[in-house]
């Protein structure tokens, strides 16, 4: 009887553990799970609306060709009603338009016009002495004519590789703004400047049906031929998720950290030559399916490697030999980021770069870039809190408190 | 209770355990130790001291890495955790398992999830949590669910077998199982399924964190501390010193380890509070562990003569003084200005291989030593090499252990100096003049002997695995009963 009571309150205290360690567990949760993303904004939000744009808008509609036996491609997608679009004249550029598309060009000096009507400049079809002079000329003056293709899509040669796209935040005016989408009613807006059309040759060759890019070839019809079998174009949004991948099952992240961490030394270790980076904010990594935040650093951080290493070619010679690139490097040559000249026509012996070195570069280049618009940048010493002032600073008051 | 700890085996011997799923937990665990820290070694040569001079994509470090930390862990240290929790919770409760082919079938998902998960690291399936690297899918085989799956038969199994114990008083190595077993079906819920599911960036990261924190502190650490609790007064024949300690313990680890894990994120972009909090609460694991060690050291009192004879308890007390330096570092690490030198080096390697391998598997190895004999009832094969054994466990991990924390302290210190001066000129100049990559060459040295020592690590454990297969494998069943 005594035995069998003990029995039950011995099961009792056994319940009141099991509650127990539920109720400190769960507290434990609510504090430091759930309750951070609701109590710190930067969590949640994005850094700018620059960075907001760049993922949403300017990654799905920037096209990449990744066939690696031919010269990159880097291709706008344009649609009407949603594309911000800009026709700037310069020293180097005349634009020619008929009367009722003149609204639309900015002329020197004058504030930036954006439109989301779908127009593009093409060669000047006047075969005219003019401009034929013009073109002549030392000054290398260009001129094209505006007219309106009326489509509903279009897509545009890029005249960069998109690390940053055109941002403009003042003394700009969108016109027939009704049509906008919600992002034109941002403070400030990516847009494409100067577009013409994308156009390319095919050939049927040995090996199968073979292109080029000819401004004078024929339209890409369609976004499915643009990201076809042939063409193989593809956004930069589905590369920078690709190369995500490839951080995570490559392992990058056991050598190389994604954080410029509060310490004057991380500031100064991912800084440009003049300006100190900023440290890493929560909503730097919003866009992530895995943050890669790591614990150890056997590699330098690549938190800000968009801005201190932009240039392909470097992570092409690096990926592929990383310690003739960079001495006493630990890190493996990552020999199948690259096809042996598939073709054969290019003659090089060389290997070539292929979609998972484009992805992964496309990927490392959002790093640092995106935190602010490129006007407001870190790299130009106007980084929104001010690393600056605070590392000098706080180096000034410690030596105070020494004096 | 204690006084039946003394005469642990009069009671036992009322019953037949049915000992086959400790063995189907504990052999392959143990052949699994060897493969992972061979792997280990080959890292540590192949990245750090030779570099790359066996590359290609399937055997790249950030490959091959991953493989290395899952089998210790997972194969080989978890798998023989609860090779012992199958060992002594029936034991404990006077009964026999619950249901022994719940077990069975539990450990055949297991097997068979991780081996094909792991196995499947060289061909790029890391989906980039930190060890929660599996990949969800093998084919058509769910790796995660499998786990959390077999986890829960675990979990159900044991709440069973205690619920129908014949003892009704629960020894504080009961106390500290339940509570593993709760704490990791949701840890291993969180950290492999649920993360897919709540929102992206820093919520998801300091999810993770939160996972692997536990995964270290509320899975490992009772489990180890749960073994030491069983196994010393079973080896010693000394009853625990205090129970009442190892109850301060217990419930300062169920109250402090949840909180702690945003200590991997200090100086980093977390919310300063949640990095406080975390640190306040990363001092607060002084109490659990002090406890533990001061139990087991005062369970040792008057009878230090044992230390000496017997391998297994050396483990258990070597083990229990690399805990101690474990949980000094840990909450220290986590302060600030510490955090501002240890942090992304060697260091921390250094001290995630103290806690995981100098301190638990330290514990599973005295476990395994005790456990072997009663279930094969046969003597160890070989004394000396129990002996062996210990030796270059101890005299590798020193060297090991200290090139990481030595080499990790000067690289933190290296890096400081950029923050030398009172302008970026001056900062930057310190840095053109130490560039980051000088910092990783200066780091040689320590790293070859790291790999030494590992070596040393590697080949002791080797003899144990071949003393262990020799004890069940060569001898004949003796006439005389172990005890």
């Amino acid at each position: 009887m005594s035995s069998s009571n003990s029995q039950r309150s011995i099961d009792k205290s056994a319940l009141a553990t099991i509650i127990g360690i539920v109720l400190l567990f769960s507290t434990a949760i609510i504090v430091t799970l759930i309750s951070p993303r609701h109590l710190d904004p930067s969590w949640t939000e994005p850094s700018s609306s620059y960075q907001q744009q760049m993922f949403e808008v300017a990654d799905p509609n920037f096209f990449i060709s990744v066939s690696s036996d031919q010269e990159k491609q880097f291709v706008h997608r344009l649609q009407a009603g949603y594309t911000l679009l800009a026709f700037v004249e310069s020293p180097q550029l005349r634009i020619q338009a008929p009367k009722e598309l003149q609204q639309y060009v900015t002329r020197e000096g004058e504030p930036l016009l954006l439109t989301s009507r779908l127009l593009l400049l093409r060669h000047s079809q006047e075969k005219n002495s003019a401009g034929d002079q013009v073109e002549g000329s030392l000054a290398k003056v260009r001129v094209l004519e505006l007219y309106d293709p009326e489509k509903e899509e279009a897509f545009s040669l890029a005249h960069s590789e998109g690390v940053l796209e055109d941002w403009v935040d003042r003394d700009f005016t969108i016109l027939d703004p009704g049509v906008g989408v919600s992002f034109h009613r941002e403070l400030g807006v990516i847009y494409v400047q100067n577009p013409e059309e994308y156009k390319i040759r095919k050939e049927l060759g040995k090996r199968g049906m073979r292109w080029r890019y000819d401004s004078h070839g024929e339209s890409i019809a369609s976004l499915e031929e643009l990201k076809g079998h042939t063409l193989g174009f593809v956004s930069r949004q589905q590369l920078i998720r690709h190369g995500e991948e490839i951080y995570a099952n490559e392992g990058c992240w056991y050598c190389h950290s994604d954080q410029t961490r509060t310490l004057v030394q991380d500031t100064v270790l991912n800084g440009s030559d003049s300006y100190p980076a900023p440290p890493s904010s929560a909503n730097e990594y919003i866009y992530q399916a895995v943050t890669f935040l790591s614990t150890r650093r056997i590699g330098p951080d690549l938190s800000r490697v968009g801005i201190k290493r932009p240039s392909r070619d470097w992570h092409r010679a690096h990926f592929w030999s990383p310690v003739t690139q960079s001495k006493g490097s630990l890190m493996p040559p990552f020999l199948h980021f690259f096809d042996n000249d598939p073709s054969g026509v290019g003659g090089r012996s060389v290997a070539l770069p292929n979609y998972e070195f484009e992805s992964i570069f496309q990927y490392l280049m959002t790093k640092g870039t995106r935190i602010t618009p490129p006007t407001q940048a870190w790299w130009l010493g106007r980084d929104p809190i001010n690393t600056l002032a605070i590392i000098e600073g706080r180096q000034k008051s410690e030596t105070r408190a020494l004096e | 209770m204690e006084k039946e700890m003394m005469t642990p085996t009069s009671r036992d011997r009322q019953l037949v355990y049915d000992d086959g799923p400790v063995k189907v937990m504990i052999y392959p665990a143990l052949f699994f130790m060897m493969i992972g820290m061979a792997i280990g070694v080959f890292m540590a040569f192949n990245t750090f001291v030779i570099p790359n001079y066996f590359s290609g994509e399937h055997i790249n470090f950030g490959r091959i890495r991953p493989m290395h930390v899952s089998h210790v862990l997972l194969l080989w240290l978890l798998s023989a955790n609860v090779g012992l929790f199958y060992f002594m919770i029936p034991r404990l409760c006077g009964v026999s398992l619950w249901s022994p082919p719940l077990a069975y079938l539990s450990a055949s998902l297991w097997w068979v999830a991780l081996i094909l998960g792991i196995y499947s690291f060289p061909w790029g399936t890391n989906v980039g949590w930190e060890y929660a690297e599996l990949p969800m899918w093998v084919g058509f085989v769910p790796i995660k669910y499998l786990l959390i799956l077999s986890w829960v038969m675990l979990a159900v199994n044991l709440f069973m077998t205690v619920a129908k114990r014949r003892y009704e008083k629960m020894y504080v190595s009961l106390w500290y199982a339940m509570g593993t077993l709760l704490w990791a079906s949701f840890t291993f819920n969180l950290g492999f399924h649920a993360i897919n599911y709540i929102p992206e960036g820093m919520t998801r990261m300091n999810a993770n964190f939160f996972y692997v924190h536990n995964l270290v502190g509320m899975i490992f650490t009772p489990m180890g501390v749960a073994i030491a609790y069983y196994f010393l007064p079973k080896l010693s024949g000394l009853p625990i010193y205090s129970h009442r300690l190892s109850m301060v313990g217990f419930w300062s680890v169920a109250f402090v380890y949840a909180w702690v894990g945003a200590h991997h994120m200090i100086h980093g972009p977390a919310s300063q509070w949640l990095q406080t909090t975390a640190i306040i609460f990363s001092i607060w694991l002084f109490i659990p562990v002090w406890t533990v060690v001061a139990n087991l050291f005062y369970t040792m009192k008057g009878h230090w003569d044992l230390y000496v004879k017997n391998p297994a308890i050396r483990f258990l007390i070597m083990g229990n003084l690399f805990y101690l330096m474990t949980c000094i570092q840990g909450p220290l690490m986590a302060l600030r200005n510490v955090n501002e030198i240890t942090s992304k080096t060697d260091w921390v390697i250094g001290h995630s291989h103290i806690s995981l391998y100098a301190t638990f598997s330290f514990f599973a190895f005295a476990g395994v030593y005790y456990v072997i004999p009663v279930i094969t009832r046969r003597p160890i094969w070989s004394n000396a090499l129990s002996e062996w054994h210990f030796q270059m466990n101890i005299w590798g991990s020193i060297p090991f252990l200290a090139a990481l924390w030595i080499g990790g302290f000067l690289q933190g210190m290296q890096w400081a100096t950029w923050a030398e001066g009172s302008t970026y000129a001056q900062f930057h100049l310190k840095l053109a003049q130490l560039p980051f990559l000088q910092t990783v060459v200066d780091m040689r040295p320590w790293w070859l002997l790291r790999g030494l020592g590992g070596l040393v690590i590697l080949f002791g454990n080797i003899l144990f695995a071949v003393n262990m297969f020799n004890t069940i494998i060569l001898q004949p069943t003796p006439a005389r009963e172990v005890a």
